[in-house]
């Protein structure tokens, strides 16, 4: 009973919940297959870790969860991805047709227009809804462009609707607000102490033209109409005026993106679903935003021309974004590093430049694949920090990648261990400290020293015996077996399933279930 | 490599892979190039066009005439006239009509191979020669050497290579031959340049300092350890190069270098020929030995691309 | 403010090249015999012996010293712009006038040609370069290797006969003419005064000057002779841009930060042209020195083919009548031009690339 309530609460925080992912290299040499039908859920919040060998599909998993896995030569076969509510591998057997004629030989049909289509869904929820660190930072960011646009090009991409929405609102409430500080000002008596007011009046909203407005006010002393007009003229004409009129309409705009996508993604999940009623109605619905696009017709011919001048003000305000963003993540001068190129940072800072841009549109979700292996000792240590923080201050759920376990035991909630394209275990990290079941955790945790272990002399490290299978021609059954001293008969013939031996310590193996059973 | 943060993560660690090279042994090499069915092809275009060259040398009499070094072997009376199109009836000779004199385009074309082919490699092969020999001895004599045969090099290279064996040419004196050693002159550098790199970068090398310590001299490090480096690059730039000498070696003779061996079959010359019946529209004397050409440069291009993929990945443009 | 000393620091690792250019045409003159290099400084007419005239022009041009003096003498009328003395009929006397009338020509052809080789090149190359293996490619690549491979005075020759004027019976593209900058009918009755002996002012491009004087006949004429030497020019340096800008987006494409930008949910199209395209520039950039340098070969074959009054066409008149001042003049300004164009390559190429420091 109480497991149960539990298992819904946990179900409910689920973030990203991977299901039987299957992803695969189609080589010369024949088809890697890297991904064998992985299950995989983060919770809300939580740092997830995934350990395991060098080459047994950690990296594929996140550029798999990402969509981003080089195509040629890789390609999701199939299984479920999904980011929050979305499944982003909607419509995966319509981009392209796979017939397999042997191992070497595969065909790849590619249809252009649902690709097209997909790519579209890729590029509202890649950066939006979920980020990704890279494993080298040096390689990662574009040499050619200052760090401070990459950071804000993510801004610009995905939190268009949240600024233009906040400085309107900033705009609309300052029109309210300087009538009646008009009135108030010109009551104050004392020239400097006016003079001040109203200085910092137009600082709180940075009106740059602030000297100017001091003037106007002299200038009109005696005639509190003609002040209020002056001011009136600079905000409505100077600063704001037709830009923030423009900027509503950008809005609107950016709105009727949205939902058009909405739509379109209502569209593509009808159509996985084969449902020819659903289908129907959610490609009229899509057609009926469609619709609507044709009253943008003017804006966007504007905006081809004159766009970089509407979204003047969210370039500003993504340009504050920046710089509060690489404070955020500990650079001391964000003004400067923002202007600068990423050859002229040490690796350390180009990978907090990283973070920051990952963190940019404030994603619920952050893949960092061994976001510290080029760092060195003492600037991995600083970074692993920062991840930690961050992720107690946002509360986006981390998939943390990295081969090493004493990191795991620092910054994991949860951990799963890979073994040659399989999640083999999964547990929270204690319980994988404490009490690993699978044969092939325990492998490797015997090779961890322990301050247990090491009080004694020396230590002779253990390794799990054996080397990784090669994923061209993996093992039958459970992968692990060539390497397992528990082998029995039907690991060989069959594949064990992740299977719940309770408190969501899960682990795949012939051990802890019954063949035959479906072991639960 | 990665930090040596602790033990427990070392043994999960990426081992380095080593990639074995491409150069193993001929055979495979000669396999990888096979399987670019353009380069094989252009290959056996470049093979077609040498067997050619070495007919006209062992054989000329294929041609049907004596001395195949002048037209006025295929027309004993040089007669003006305007030359007929192509056509079968006088017979295969014929098929691609006449040019200068009445003389017959293809035979005279095939002969042509025999001047531009030889000359062509004459020169390339020369000038690989030189460049490769002071390339080379950069990585052996070191700063000031190199330093100086930068600069030289750089003057080479700061003049238009056309203008160039233009300016040369006309100082040696205007005749084909001159028009080789001008080629040559200005075709070392190429060379030096791109052993120099080669050599430089070999000498860095560790191999090059164990064989050092092993008591290894200087000069015998440039023969045994350098050169055969170099030469898998030098061999694909000869094969792209020899593309753009016959180009040149045709163009210097078409804009004027004719004048000592105006009647002598070589594809420049022959251009030269067709341009005077231009403008009675007559264009086969233009067009036909034109294709002729390209169809070698591009088969040249084609094969040295193919090359260059094999042997040298990293190039691969 | 940096870039300020950087491309006064490359001017003047200018000098020592201009000089060694310079050395290096010199020896060229020392391998003339002399009697060929005083051969336009003697005056067949004068009553002046020709051993005394020889002897007086040997001394004029510094050949009684010693090659190193000699050197010297030369540079010294170089720096007074002095290249040189020719006689060819319908020319000027001095190889420096001459090249002043042919350069602009030689300028327009190779500016031109330049800026539609990138106009097209850039874009087709982006094009087919996000690509790879498509048809597009493979046509593409064809057309670029031909490109590489076709000689460019036949190219020249092939152009005149399918779409000269006149040339072939009956040919609807038989349009256009082949010979010259201008037609002789097309100047202006009576001719006007910026008009002198084929030569027009003030820039010397006829183009231009027909439009600077309003005449519009003329510059239409003109127009049309220049579009055929343009288009021969453009194909080969065409070729190598989109060969090296195709290779340069397929590198880039393949780097780590396309995956970068492509996890931030940068659409596809902006990946390419913001990502991907500025990186595949660089390559291309440093190539262009290059493609200029055979630029500027293939224009001397284009002139002379299509007759159009450059120092080109100037240097195969030079060829004919054997100038040896004007042939090394030529030489010399082709130099200048390539020295001066890999400067300005490199400046672009420091421009573009923040990673260059300066
Ligand atoms: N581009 C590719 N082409 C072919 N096979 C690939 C490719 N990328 C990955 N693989 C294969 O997929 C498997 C998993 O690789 P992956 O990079 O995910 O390993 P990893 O767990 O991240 O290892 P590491 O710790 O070294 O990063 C490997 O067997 C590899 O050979
Ligand atoms: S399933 Fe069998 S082979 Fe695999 S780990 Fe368990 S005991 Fe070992
Ligand atoms: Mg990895």
């Amino acid at each position: 009973m109480m497991q149960n309530t539990e298992g819904k609460k946990s179900e409910s925080e689920t973030y990203l919940r991977v299901e039987k992912l299957k992803t695969q290299f189609f080589t010369a040499r024949g088809i890697v297959k890297a991904l064998d039908e992985i299950d995989l859920t983060i919770r809300k919040g939580e740092i997830y870790g995934l350990v395991g060998e060098s080459g047994c599909g950690k990296s594929v998993t996140a550029q798999s969860i990402m969509y981003l896995v080089p195509d040629p030569p890789g390609r999701i076969v199939s299984g479920k991805i999904y980011v929050g509510n979305v499944n982003i591998l909607t419509g995966l057997e319509q981009l392209a047709k796979i017939t397999v004629k042997s191992e070497t030989n595969v065909k790849i049909k590619r249809n252009k227009r649902m690709i097209k289509r997909h790519n579209y869904l890729l590029s509202r929820i890649r950066g939006d809804r979920i980020s990704m660190i890279f494993q080298e930072p040096t390689l990662a960011l574009n040499p050619v462009i200052r760090v401070g646009d990459q950071i804000a090009e993510n801004i610009l991409l995905h939190l268009k609707v949240d600024m233009a929405n906040a400085i309107l609102r900033r705009e609309m409430s300052t029109r309210k607000d300087y009538e009646s500080f008009v009135q108030k000002a010109l009551s104050i008596g004392d020239k400097d102490a006016r003079n001040k007011a109203i200085r910092e009046w137009c600082e709180s909203y940075s009106i740059s033209d602030a000297e100017e407005l001091v003037r106007n006010i002299f200038l009109t002393y005696q005639d509190p109409e003609t002040v209020v007009k002056s001011i009136e003229f600079i905000v409505n004409e100077r600063k704001s005026g037709t830009n923030i009129n423009r900027l509503s309409r950008a809005r609107e705009y950016y709105l009727y993106q949205q939902r058009l996508f909405e739509a379109t993604l209502n569209l593509m999940e009808a159509e996985s679903g084969k449902n020819q009623d659903e289908i129907d109605r959610a490609r009229t619905a899509l057609n009926e935003i469609k619709k609507e696009g044709s009253s943008f017709l003017s804006f966007r011919i504007i905006n081809k021309f004159i766009g970089k001048r509407i979204e003047a003000p969210l370039r500003d305000a993504a340009k504050r974004r920046v710089h509060e963003l690489l404070n955020l993540v500990n650079i001391a001068e964000p003004e400067r590093t923002a202007l600068s190129y990423p050859h002229e940072l040490s690796g350390g800072m180009q990978q907090r430049v990283m973070i920051a841009m990952a963190l940019a549109s404030n994603p619920q979700m952050l893949i960092a694949d061994e976001p510290t292996t080029a760092l060195d000792v003492t600037t991995q240590a600083q970074i692993l920090d920062l991840i930690r923080n961050l992720n107690r201050q946002m509360g986006s759920s981390v998939l943390f990648i990295t081969h090493d376990l004493a990191v795991i035991a620092q910054m994991c909630n949860r951990v799963g261990v890979m073994y040659a394209g399989n999640i083999v275990e999964e547990a929270d990290v204690n319980t994988i400290f404490d009490n690993p079941k699978h044969p092939y955790t325990i492998g490797l945790l015997k090779a961890l020293p322990r301050a247990d272990r090491i009080a004694g002399k020396m230590v002779k490290l253990e390794t799990v015996a054996g080397s990784v299978p090669n994923l061209i021609t993996p093992p039958t059954g459970c992968r692990f077996h060539p390497r397992c001293k528990f082998k029995m008969d039907i690991c060989e013939k069959k594949k064990p399933e992740l299977d719940d031996l309770g408190d969501g310590h899960k682990v795949a193996c012939w051990l802890y279930q019954e063949p035959g059973g479906s072991g639960k | 490599m990665a930090t040596e943060s602790n033990v427990g993560g070392s043994i999960l660690k990426a081992q380095p892979v080593k990639h074995r090279p491409r150069v193993e042994d001929f055979k495979s090499t000669f396999k990888l190039f096979i399987k670019n069915r353009l380069a094989f092809v252009g290959f056996v275009i470049v093979l077609i066009y040498f067997t050619i060259t070495i007919l006209d040398y062992v054989y000329p009499s294929y041609l049907g005439v004596k001395d195949i070094n002048t037209i006025a072997s295929w027309v004993p009376q040089l007669s003006s006239g305007v030359p007929s199109g192509p056509t079968l009836s006088h017979g295969w000779w014929y098929i691609f009509g006449e040019t200068l004199y009445f003389a017959p385009i293809f035979p005279v074309m095939l002969a042509a191979l025999k001047t531009d082919i030889t000359y062509s490699i004459l020169i390339v092969l020369t000038g690989a020669l030189i460049g490769i020999i002071l390339g080379t001895m950069s990585g052996y004599f070191g700063k000031l050497y190199d330093e100086v045969l930068m600069r030289v090099t750089d003057i080479f290279f700061s003049v238009p290579t056309l203008v160039l064996a233009i300016a040369v040419t006309v100082v040696l004196g205007k005749s084909l031959q001159n028009v080789v050693i001008a080629l040559i002159i200005i075709w070392w550098p190429i060379y030096a340049r791109l052993t120099r790199g080669v050599s430089l970068s070999i000498k860095s090398n560790k191999f090059i300092e164990a064989a050092t310590a092993a008591g290894s001299s200087g000069l015998r490090n440039v023969f045994v350890h350098i050169l055969p480096n170099v030469l898998s690059v030098v061999f694909v730039q000869f094969s792209l190069d020899l593309g753009s000498i016959i180009q040149l070696f045709a163009a210097l003779d078409f804009i004027g270098f004719n004048e000592g061996s105006p009647l002598l079959p070589e594809l420049g010359n022959m251009l030269t020929w067709g341009t005077s019946y231009l403008v009675s529209g007559i264009w086969w004397p233009i067009v036909i030995p034109g294709i002729f050409l390209l169809i070698f440069t591009v088969a040249i291009n084609l094969m040295g691309d193919g090359l260059r993929d094999v042997l040298d990945p990293k190039l691969r443009r | 403010m940096e870039l300020r000393y950087f491309i006064l620091r490359r001017l003047l690792l200018l000098i020592p090249t201009v000089l060694g250019l310079s050395i290096f045409m010199f020896i060229l003159i020392e391998a003339v015999p002399k009697a060929i290099l005083v051969t336009p400084y003697i005056n067949p007419h004068s009553r002046i012996p020709y051993i005394i005239q020889e002897a007086n022009a040997l001394k004029i041009l510094g050949f009684n010293y010693p090659p190193p003096i000699a050197y010297l003498f030369y540079l010294d009328r170089l720096l007074h712009g002095n290249l040189g003395l020719m006689s060819m009929p319908g020319y000027p006397n001095s190889v420096a006038a001459a090249i002043v009338d042919a350069f602009p020509n030689t300028i327009q052809l190779t500016i031109f040609a330049s800026l539609l080789s990138i106009a097209i090149a850039i874009p087709l190359g982006t094009y087919i370069g996000a690509r790879p293996n498509s048809i597009a490619d493979q046509a593409g690549r064809v057309f670029s290797l031909t490109g590489y491979a076709i000689p460019a005075f036949w190219l020249a020759l092939m152009l005149q006969i399918v779409f000269g004027k006149n040339i072939l019976l009956g040919n609807p593209l038989g349009v256009l003419p082949f010979s010259g900058s201008f037609s002789a009918s097309a100047i202006p009755n009576p001719t006007p005064s910026w008009f002198v002996n084929g030569i027009t002012y003030p820039t010397h491009l006829v183009i231009f000057d027909a439009l600077i004087h309003g005449d519009f006949p003329l510059f239409v004429d003109a127009l049309k002779h220049i579009i055929l030497p343009v288009l021969t020019l453009t194909y080969g340096i065409l070729a190598g841009i989109l060969r090296f800008m195709r290779a340069g987006m397929v590198d880039a494409s393949n780097q780590e930060y396309v995956k970068t930008a492509r996890s931030k949910g940068v659409p596809e199209k902006l990946v390419i042209k913001r990502h991907i395209r500025k990186n595949a520039m660089i390559p291309t950039i440093t190539v262009m020195g290059l493609l200029v340098a055979g630029l500027l070969g293939g224009v001397v074959l284009v002139e002379y083919v299509f007759a159009y009054p450059g120092m080109g066409y100037l240097t195969t008149q030079g060829i004919l009548s054997y100038q040896i001042w004007l042939v090394i003049g030529t030489t010399l300004i082709f130099g200048l031009i390539l020295v001066l164009t890999n400067l300005i390559v490199d400046v672009v190429y420091a421009l573009t690339d923040p990673r260059i420091r300066y």
